[in-house]
């Protein structure tokens, strides 16, 4: 690297040969306007506001600044009158084609310009090309391109058609310095979508996440879908994105494991009436969590889908819960939770907020205090079943509106109450998979699906596999209190396994006799405690001994005498009954 | 076989589409009926330089010089001239205001005073025959410079002759091989070569006709090139409105081949080159190096900013010497006969620097109000006056001669007191004009130079790529200010703001196109200020050009009812009976002139 000596407006300064003037300037603080220039992109050098003056062994030149390589002993000057005569210029040039651009405007206004000489066209778009290059250059899509050429030149798609190529990205919205650029409705709509997912395609999954580090969202991220973009990796100075990486199986050795595989929310879907899925205003209440926490999509604010905040607002309790149709169980955790809410939405959009619950479940320490507090906040509580939500409107304050119908079983009324929003609070379920990981660690399970403790009082995070410990909502529902006790309890356990270093064994276990075995694997299904496997590798069945019970089921079914058990063999057991014999 | 004689019929561009195919096969048919066809071979010649004439041919080793010429014309031409020897006179050429047609083509003024250096073998040599070429000594250079001389000394050679670029930035050709060879030999990748045949230039030819007429001569001093810089990849790039120069150069390219003068192992040493043909994309600002060399690599033919020179990184990122085809043609002469030689000729003294002079010749294609339009080749240095006047003829009519516009369609407009400059790069500069490729458009005294800059203007804002805004926005807000003072709506204020675009777009543009843009108005503006101040303050057009300015009436007392002028009025804006002075209605009127035209008395007044 080679260190050459610029002076930019009277500032000595040293750079990197050949970088671009622009930047050394702004390392020191000189401000060059720019309108064709982003940093992710290679300069172009077309809008030429850049323009300033160098001073080089004599030669006087203009150059722009977002292009020029700096060499040795230049004296740049960005604030002589030549410059700014050229930059004036250049801004009624650009307004006689864009007068209505506020950007162009502040710029004007800096360089003196009121009227501008050749008036004020209604264009808005300065042809600066940065949408062009960035949908090329760092997005891959090459949607966008330039079209004709002189005054007639234009940015746009191949043969002005929406062009399948747009991959609805939103980069070129991003970079456009006029703000000529706008989404469709169409891909709004898609986008829409997306402020209750995740912002961007490379994220921290959450505040709390172990490890702390970002993942890229493979189904989102440009780079995937276009081979190109990869301006994380180009911004990151650690160097620390791989694209390439993939996914892979590791194996590790444990002693012992604890079962914490949790929940899931019950598919509000599933609940028709209540039109999730059909008004674009009910959410879940854990798109309500999304939207309070303050480094979400929308910083914190409560909105409704068209940006607005709403004026009213229900929380229906229970959805999914305490339901013949969906759950019979009460989750236990959506009281709480929806109080929480309730509070915090409140809060933020001063709406008015509804709550309509069956029973209120406020056990807990301290837990009534705050349903209290919610009492006193003027938050209504109406207890009943909700019936159906819909935007069916009767009167004319139900206009616009979505109204909930519901049984009051205190006023012993029906109610209809319009509310701008309407919040599901989705009970707990045990996840799609449980029967798959109950199987795997030979578990059991209640009917519901939550994995079965050992016993619910003696040994509550146990289960009938020695070693392996259950914590959390994949047990039942709990709230995070219980669950963090239940997860102390469980790692304790664990570690006490771990602690004692060798675990004794019965010594009547079985083993199999791998020249004996004939890899019919009739044992591997048999055994109760999955001490069994089948090696593809040596294709005969092998024995976990630290799993044997000693049931000799596989002894009795093996066919070719292969299994057998210890203090048990054939032979032991034949000269037992020659001995009783004999007597 | 050995011909008694050589028809040299022109099959340039222009006198083919005057019918000189059809005159050549006439002419073939002709002899061989005649019994003549052992005797006498028709050769088909590239331009021949007096377009104007065309179709063109002319009879050797009589040299007598035929122009005009109809098929019809074919059967007396070849009884008298090729079968008795009797030159016939009435299809000679003559030159205007003199008493009769001058047989001999070197005595005709147009040729006389002309010095033929690149084109030294036009008229002579059939394009499309290597062997033409050959026996006039080609290939020669190229032999001596793979053979004999080191690329150093070429190079050497090249920069004592002082050859500046024809292309027209006049930057020094040796100079730039040099820098192009040293880049290479740095970052040891291999460098690219690349002729500029993409001529957009409005009216200008000589390219074409060089291609067109000696193919080989581009050819050679391209692989003389090639060698200096250490290239094996050659590229022209030739523009798409060229089809016969296109054609005869694939024709010379594999003759070239067959000869074993381009390809691998050439002249049976380990030098190895070859040239693609690749053609323009249609765009005046693809003639510009980083928009043609983008062109080449298939991207839009648009400039870039040239911080980073592209004898560093240019195609492909390769270091690329771009040459214009005048350029390159000049070459195999340096060689074979020395830069002495031609660093005699032309003006300054070039023998410390190229940038002292300007030396060797130049081609220009003369047109407008001229006499003698056509192409012709001249030592640097000689007079404005001695190319119009002595090569010209001079003004058609009689008429004044107004201006000169030399470059192309950005330089500028000189006047009547610069005709005793001398032409080379730099005086041109200096009076705010430019050698450009060589076009040169004489003007006479009815020619409007507000008109003529909003002309140009026009061209230019048509020809902008639009890439960078001073010369998209730039070009269009002058067009704006000069249609609006032609057509007499100009403000006062309007010259000086012509001048500040002028300037900033000089300073801010992108590339020469836009930079060199305001040439036409700035030019126009220092010699013929009064004209823009007369549109402009009096509203009043002093050439009688533009229309919203002008206005015609008939004098009443001279007027004799002849009723030229009714016949002549395709809008019927004057009446009148016979005998009597006629009358004009303004309101029909389109101000397109017929009636002062046809108008034997002067009675149609133009004000
Ligand atoms: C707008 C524009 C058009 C040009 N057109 C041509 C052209 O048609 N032919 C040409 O030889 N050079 C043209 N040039 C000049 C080339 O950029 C370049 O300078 C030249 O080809 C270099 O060759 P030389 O050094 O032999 O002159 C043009 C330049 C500009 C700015
Ligand atoms: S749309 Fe915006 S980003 Fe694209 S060229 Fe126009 S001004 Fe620039
Ligand atoms: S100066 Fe004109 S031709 Fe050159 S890049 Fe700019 S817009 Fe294109
Ligand atoms: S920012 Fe430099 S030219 Fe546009
Ligand atoms: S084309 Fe025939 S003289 Fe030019």
């Amino acid at each position: 690297m080679k260190l050459v000596k610029v002076t930019i407006d009277g500032i000595r300064t040293e750079a990197e040969d050949r970088t671009p003037l622009v930047q050394v300037a702004q390392k020191i603080g000189v401000k060059i306007p720019t309108l064709c220039h982003h940093p992710l992109v290679e300069p172009y050098g077309v809008c030429r506001i850049c323009t300033v003056e160098v001073h080089m062994r004599g030669r006087v030149r203009l150059v722009t600044a977002c292009n020029y390589p700096v060499t040795d002993g230049i004296e740049v000057f960005t604030q002589t009158d030549r410059v700014r005569r050229t930059r004036k210029l250049i801004l009624e040039w650009l307004l006689a084609r864009c007068g209505h651009v506020p950007l162009l405007n502040t710029l004007a206004a800096e360089y003196g310009i009121t009227e501008p000489r050749f008036g004020r066209g209604d264009d808005t778009c300065i042809l600066c090309g940065l949408c062009v290059r960035v949908c090329s250059d760092v997005v891959g899509a090459h949607a966008l391109g330039f079209f004709n050429r002189g005054t007639t030149r234009y940015v746009g798609t191949p043969y002005d058609e929406p062009s399948d190529r747009c991959i609805a990205c939103g980069a070129c919205v991003e970079v456009c310095p006029t703000g000529c650029i706008t989404m469709d409705d169409e891909v709004e709509q898609i986008r829409g979508e997306l402020p209750l997912g995740p912002m961007t395609a490379i994220y921290i999954p959450t505040m709390q996440a172990v490890p702390h580090q970002p993942v890229i969202d493979y189904d989102s991220c440009i780079h995937f879908k276009t081979d190109a973009c990869r301006v994380c990796a180009a911004v990151c100075e650690a160097k620390a994105i791989d694209h390439g990486q993939q996914d892979r199986r590791e194996e590790i050795q444990v002693g012992s494991i604890i079962v914490a595989t949790g929940f899931q929310p019950v598919d509000p879907q599933k609940v028709p009436q209540y039109g999730f899925g059909r008004y674009p205003n009910v959410v879940t209440a854990l798109q309500v969590e999304h939207m309070v926490n303050a480094s979400g999509p929308t910083n914190g604010q409560v909105l409704l889908k068209d940006g607005s905040r709403p004026q009213s607002v229900g929380i229906i309790h229970c959805v999914g819960s305490r339901d013949k149709n969906t759950h019979e169980y009460c989750s236990r955790v959506c009281c709480m939770y929806s109080l929480k809410l309730a509070h915090l939405v409140h809060e933020r959009s001063g709406a008015k907020v509804y709550n309509f619950y069956i029973d209120m479940r406020s056990a807990g320490k301290g837990y009534e205090e705050f349903y209290n507090h919610l009492l006193e906040e003027g938050c209504e509580f109406i207890r009943g079943r909700v019936a159906e939500v819909s935007d069916w409107a009767v009167t004319p304050a139900e206009q616009g509106k979505l109204v909930i119908r519901v049984e009051d079983t205190l006023a012993g009324l029906v109610r209809r109450i319009p509310v701008d929003m309407v919040v599901l609070s989705t009970g707990l379920e045990a996840r799609e998979d449980a029967d798959e990981v109950r199987r795997l660690f030979n578990m059991s399970c209640s009917s519901e699906g939550w994995f079965l403790e050992r016993h619910p009082k003696l040994a509550p995070v146990s289960t009938f596999t020695d070693g392996v410990f259950i914590a959390g909502c994949a047990q039942g529902p709990k709230d995070i209190p219980d669950t963090v006790a239940q997860a102390g309890a469980a790692a304790a356990e664990a570690l006490a396994l771990i602690d004692t270093g060798q675990v004794e064994l019965e010594a009547y276990t079985a083993w199999i006799d791998e020249e004996r075995c004939s890899g019919c694997q009739i044992c591997v299904p048999l055994c109760p405690f999955s001490a069994i496997e089948f090696s593809r590798e040596k294709k005969v069945s092998t024995l976990n001994e630290a799993l044997c019970k000693g049931c000799g089921t596989c002894v009795a079914a093996c066919p070719s005498h292969a299994a057998q058990q210890h203090h048990f063999t054939d032979a032991q057991i034949m000269t037992e009954i020659e001995g009783v014999l004999v007597r | 076989m050995a011909f008694r004689s050589h028809v040299l019929v022109c099959a340039g561009t222009g006198c083919v589409s005057c019918g000189s195919f059809d005159l050549g096969a006439a002419l073939e048919r002709e002899i061989a009926s005649r019994g003549l066809a052992d005797e006498i071979q028709v050769v088909r010649t590239g331009c021949q330089g007096f377009c104007a004439e065309g179709p063109v041919l002319v009879v050797q080793p009589d040299e007598v010089f035929y122009c005009g010429l109809k098929t019809s014309d074919v059967a007396t031409l070849v009884e008298e001239h090729l079968l008795k020897g009797r030159p016939v006179r009435k299809l000679m050429y003559t030159p205007p205001s003199a008493p009769a047609p001058v047989p001999k083509l070197s005595q005709i003024p147009f040729f006389a005073k002309q010095k033929l250096v690149v084109l030294r073998n036009r008229g002579l040599v059939d394009p499309e025959r290597i062997d033409d070429y050959i026996a006039r000594d080609g290939y020669e250079a190229l032999a001596k410079a793979v053979t004999e001389l080191t690329p150093e000394e070429i190079i050497r050679e090249i920069k004592l002759s002082g050859l500046r670029g024809r292309g027209g930035g006049g930057f020094p050709t040796g100079v730039k091989w040099a820098t192009c060879r040293q880049a290479a030999l740095h970052r040891g990748v291999e460098p690219v070569i690349v002729c500029n045949a993409d001529e957009g230039d409005p009216g200008a030819f000589m390219d074409r006709s060089i291609i067109e007429s000696d193919p080989h001569a581009v050819i050679e001093g391209m692989a003389i090139g090639a060698r200096a810089i250490g290239a094996r990849q050659g590229f022209v790039y030739i523009r798409h409105e060229y089809p016969i120069a296109r054609e005869r150069l694939a024709k010379a390219l594999d003759q070239a081949r067959d000869y074993g003068l381009l390809g691998r192992g050439i002249l049976g040493t380990k030098f190895d080159f070859d040239i693609s043909v690749v053609q323009g994309a249609g765009a005046f600002v693809c003639g510009e190096s980083t928009a043609l060399m983008a062109s080449l690599e298939g991207k839009a033919g648009e400039p870039r900013a040239k911080y980073i020179h592209t004898v560093e990184y240019g195609y492909k990122n390769l270091p690329t010497n771009l040459n214009n085809v005048e350029t390159w043609a000049n070459v195999p002469l340096i060689i074979s006969r020395g830069a002495a030689w031609f660093a005699s000729m032309g003006s300054g003294d070039v023998s410390e620097n190229p940038w002292n002079g300007s030396s060797g010749t130049k081609v220009f294609s003369l047109v407008g109000k001229v006499n003698n339009t056509g192409l012709i080749e001249v030592p640097m240095g000689i007079t404005l006056r001695e190319i119009i006047f002595g090569i010209g003829g001079g003004i058609p009519r009689g008429r004044a001669f107004k201006a000169v516009q030399t470059g192309g369609p950005s330089g500028g407009c000189l006047p009547a007191t610069h005709l005793d400059m001398p032409v080379d790069f730099d005086s041109l500069t200096a009076a705010g004009s430019m050698m450009g490729s060589g076009g040169m458009i004489v003007m006479d005294d009815q020619t409007c130079m507000v008109d003529v800059a909003r002309y140009f203007i026009a061209f230019l804002t048509e020809e902008s790529c639009g890439k960078c805004i001073p010369c998209r926005e730039g070009l269009r807000c002058s067009l704006d200010v000069l249609t609006r003072i032609t057509e007499g709506k100009g403000e006062e204020g309007d010259i000086a703001l012509l001048e500040e675009m002028g300037a900033v777009m000089q300073d801010a543009c992108l590339c020469a196109l836009g930079s060199s843009a305001p040439n036409p108005v700035m030019s126009t503006l220092r010699y013929f200020r009064d004209e823009y101040e007369a549109h402009v303050r009096e509203r009043r057009c002093p050439a009688g050009v533009c229309k919203a300015l002008i206005t015609y009436t008939i004098d009443q007392a001279l007027c004799d009812g002849c009723h030229a002028c009714v016949t002549a009025c395709s809008t019927g804006a004057i009446t009148g009976q016979v005998k009597y002075p006629h009358q004009l209605n303004q309101s029909l009127c389109i101000k397109c002139g017929a009636c002062l035209d046809a108008c034997k008395r002067n009675a149609v007044l133009r004000a």
